[in-house]
């Protein structure tokens, strides 16, 4: 049967290399302090500080801390007046490429929630309370979901156009799988993918009013699960046609293989509890992998901790894959939206590197409803191949990516 | 990869419907402004609005129960150019469609409303049926559950460059050929707090006329609505080359991208261009790059009629390039001063061997995108 998401119909033409990448999120800034983080299972949610969380069930979220991420803000001039979303991507992009100077991409695909949401809040606060409105251009002009993007591709000064995919908790996977069809396909050579979100008082009371996010500890695939934690943070990859990468000397970190996405029409913001939109777009993905499910050496989760995702997500991965290990990293380093796609992808590209399974913390006790091999509380050591990582999102978008160690 | 324009829809402040709208434009009609206020303060701004009764044409939904006005927009928007198209919204064809969305600034009413509650009463009065609908790919959500589309569905942000944008990323979807279409979406729903910001951004006037290609920008008016194209591999009009289009760092710098998309784009000889000048900065950027670029060109934008609607804007643009190549006409120029330097018209133009148009958008938000239409021969 025909199918309208990744997988089927398409010509195979080109191999598509990961040759930089960059992070920052509550595990850390960059690849090294991040790679420390999933060894050391560290727990990086803490109280809230920017807003006031007085009146929400939930406290606690992955902070990347402001000491840090606006050390230049004091430099003034433009990097004064950027949202802190445009300095996590100035950051993740920077450490791309300090990989790869030489990286000219044809275009930029990148998937966000929320842009600058919280000067879209300033902007609102001020009106409300009849308060000073001198910021207020300041506000306006950082607020679009693009602006983040642009200003890190001007911080390098990248040329390329950009694509900004707003597919909920789904938007950085998707991005990600998005561009590596772009290269896949032959359209495009070289194309800079990844997300970024940046906590907001708007969306973290939000998920709190849905009862979404836990007063307690982030418990992924848990018995006792009671919901998620929000995060932020930002990711790049870097990715690049195999044979011309090679053919320049780059040094490939790995290889993205396939790419699947479906839509699950069941409800806005709750997954078909059958499990049929993750299982899908799982399928689709092993598919335009040309992968079978015992290829699968690892599953980095989407695993938000909420009783009905995890319960969907696990049947699928049950259904499908037989044992395989699986954790959720954002037991960690809470759900950073659209930015977790693309930061989980940099741990599946950490795990392949250094060989090893991310641990998913705060597990206590198996869900006896799913049959799932869970990376329980410490990192664990494994020659890793092939591994897979989910992400699923509002709307019912479920967006699944392959990624492959590079053998030459 | 052929790609074509196999049906359209959209709803507009002239209401819905492809034709019907078409015959205002060409009639040079334009839409009436409505005058909107806010608890804010004694500022009040001007929008031109959809008509309540275009919105009779949207069948139920329970999707569409509580969703904003945007969804409902999307939708009307979306099942009309499936219908234009003689496509049927059911399993076989949803699994062989592809969704791309574009949109601006998304459900702004109601998460103006959510986050009211929460700076008015707290937290713990947020209300959790608001939030979802907040979420920017909300209204994609409800047309793909009301179309049963199970595959790709994407939306994307920008600023009125996200119509050609998602144009663009539909095109690369389609190299796919497991499917026979992508239907594409652009919406957007008009508030006072998007007036105020562009306002205090020196984009927007208070009141119309919107003055295009003017030598100083008096700012632009909003609309809302959507505007939506089904794209095949076959139809009456073909999108003969995207233009990946690019970013400006300063507005000073927006001419030279523009100039860059027009002569990628001008390959061929063009008949004439579908504008987004808005009445904003970007009218001078585009008046020279115009110029420069193609000076043989009939200039057309819909602004003036109908409204900057911003993620509707591109869709809205490609709907009028198709329209004034099938029909070989382009509707008069409104509000245009004498002096302009381009090739305008404020009377009805027939263009009876118009073959190639460019759809150009340079948004206020740094992006630039365009593309080519071209009729089929």
């Amino acid at each position: 049967m025909a199918r309208s998401g990744s997988g089927n119909g398409k010509r195979l033409t080109a191999r598509v290399a990961v040759v930089g990448a960059g992070v920052v999120s509550p595990l850390g800034f960059g690849l090294s302090e991040t790679f420390d983080s999933l060894r050391e299972a560290r727990d990086c949610v803490t109280r809230v500080g920017r807003f006031s969380v007085a009146g929400c069930r939930c406290k606690t979220a992955g902070q990347v801390p402001d000491e840090r991420l606006l050390s230049k803000r004091h430099e003034g001039g433009r990097a004064r007046r950027l949202h802190r979303a445009s300095h996590m991507m100035i950051q993740a992009l920077g450490e791309a490429l300090e990989q790869e100077p030489q990286f000219k991409p044809e275009l930029a695909v990148i998937g966000t929630t929320s842009g600058g949401m919280s000067y879209g809040e300033d902007y609102y606060r001020s009106l409300d309370r009849h308060g000073s409105l001198r910021h207020a251009p300041t506000w306006i002009a950082n607020y679009p979901a693009q602006k983040p993007v642009i200003d890190a591709l001007d911080a390098f000064e990248i040329s390329a156009p950009c694509q900004v995919v707003a597919n909920a908790c789904a938007s950085g996977t998707n991005a990600i799988g998005h561009a590596f069809e772009c290269v896949r396909s032959g359209r495009y050579q070289r194309v800079l993918t990844g997300g970024y979100d940046a906590l907001s008082e708007l969306v973290f009371v939000g998920f709190d009013s849905l009862q979404a996010s836990t007063p307690e500890k982030c418990r992924p695939f848990d018995q006792h699960r009671t919901g998620m934690v929000l995060g932020e943070g930002a990711a790049i990859l870097a990715l690049e046609n195999l044979d011309l990468a090679l053919k320049r000397g780059a040094h490939v970190l790995a290889e993205i293989t396939g790419y699947g996405m479906s839509t699950d029409n069941f409800h806005l913001t709750q997954p078909d509890p059958s499990g049929v939109g993750p299982r899908r777009a799982m399928e689709r993905a092993l598919e335009s992998a040309r992968s079978t499910a015992n290829m699968v050496d690892y599953i980095n989760a989407h695993g938000t901790a909420t009783p009905f995702n995890d319960a969907a997500e696990g049947k699928a991965i049950g259904e499908l894959f037989d044992r395989v290990p699986v954790s959720s990293t954002k037991s960690m380093m809470g759900h950073s939206l659209g930015a977790a796609g693309a930061v989980e992808a940099v741990i599946c590209l950490l795990a392949l590197q250094y060989q090893f399974l991310p641990p998913n913390i705060n597990f206590c006790a198996p869900d006896e409803d799913v049959d799932l091999n869970i990376v329980a509380n410490e990192a664990r050591p494994m020659a890793l191949r092939t591994v897979l990582s989910n992400s699923f999102g509002f709307g019912g978008t479920n967006a699944s990516i392959v990624m492959q160690k590079f053998e030459a | 990869m052929r790609l074509a324009i196999a049906g359209m829809g959209w709803i507009t402040p002239f209401g819905n419907g492809v034709d019907p709208v078409w015959k205002r434009l060409l009639r040079g009609d334009e839409a009436q402004a409505e005058e909107i206020t806010e608890q804010f303060g004694d500022q009040s701004y001007t929008v031109f609005r959809v008509p309540e009764s275009a919105l009779a044409c949207i069948p139920p939904h329970p999707r569409l129960r509580r969703a904003s006005l945007i969804s409902r927009f999307a939708a009307a928007a979306g099942l009309e150019a499936l219908e234009a198209a003689g496509v049927k919204p059911d399993s076989q064809s949803a699994e062989r469609t592809a969704l791309v969305f574009a949109i601006s600034n998304g459900g702004v009413i109601y998460t103006k409303r959510f986050y009211r509650d929460i700076v008015g009463a707290g937290a713990q009065s947020a209300s959790p049926l608001l939030f979802p609908e907040t979420v920017f790919n909300a209204p994609a959500s409800h047309l793909a559950a009301i179309l049963g589309i199970t595959g790709a569905t994407y939306t994307l942000v920008s600023d009125s460059a996200a119509g050609l944008l998602a144009i663009k990323m539909a095109e690369d979807l389609m190299t796919n050929e497991a499917l026979d279409y992508c239907l594409v979406v652009g919406a957007e729903e008009a508030d006072w707090l998007l007036c105020d910001a562009y306002r205090r951004w020196r984009l927007l006037r208070l009141a119309p006329p919107i003055e295009p290609f003017a030598q100083i920008g008096r700012g632009m008016i909003l609309s809302e609505g959507a505007g939506a194209v089904l794209l095949a591999r076959d139809g009456p009009v073909v999108i003969e080359c995207t233009h990946p289009g690019g970013y400006y760092r300063k507005r000073t710098q927006a001419e030279e991208i523009l100039k860059r998309v027009l002569g990628d784009l001008s390959k061929t000889e063009i008949d004439f261009v579908i504008s987004s000048a808005n009445g904003t900065f970007i009218d001078q950027a585009e008046c020279r790059a115009l110029m420069r670029i193609t000076p043989d060109a009939f200039v057309y934008t819909v602004k003036p009629a109908l409204g900057e609607s911003v993620g509707a804007a591109g869709l809205w643009q490609v709907i009028i390039g198709a329209q004034a190549l099938r029909y070989s006409e382009l509707p008069p120029l409104l509000h245009a001063g004498p002096t302009i330097p381009l090739r305008i018209s404020a009377s009805r133009i027939p263009m009876a061997s118009a073959r190639h148009t460019i759809v150009l958008s340079c948004g206020v938000n740094q992006q630039v995108a365009g593309l080519r239409l071209g009729k089929n021969s």
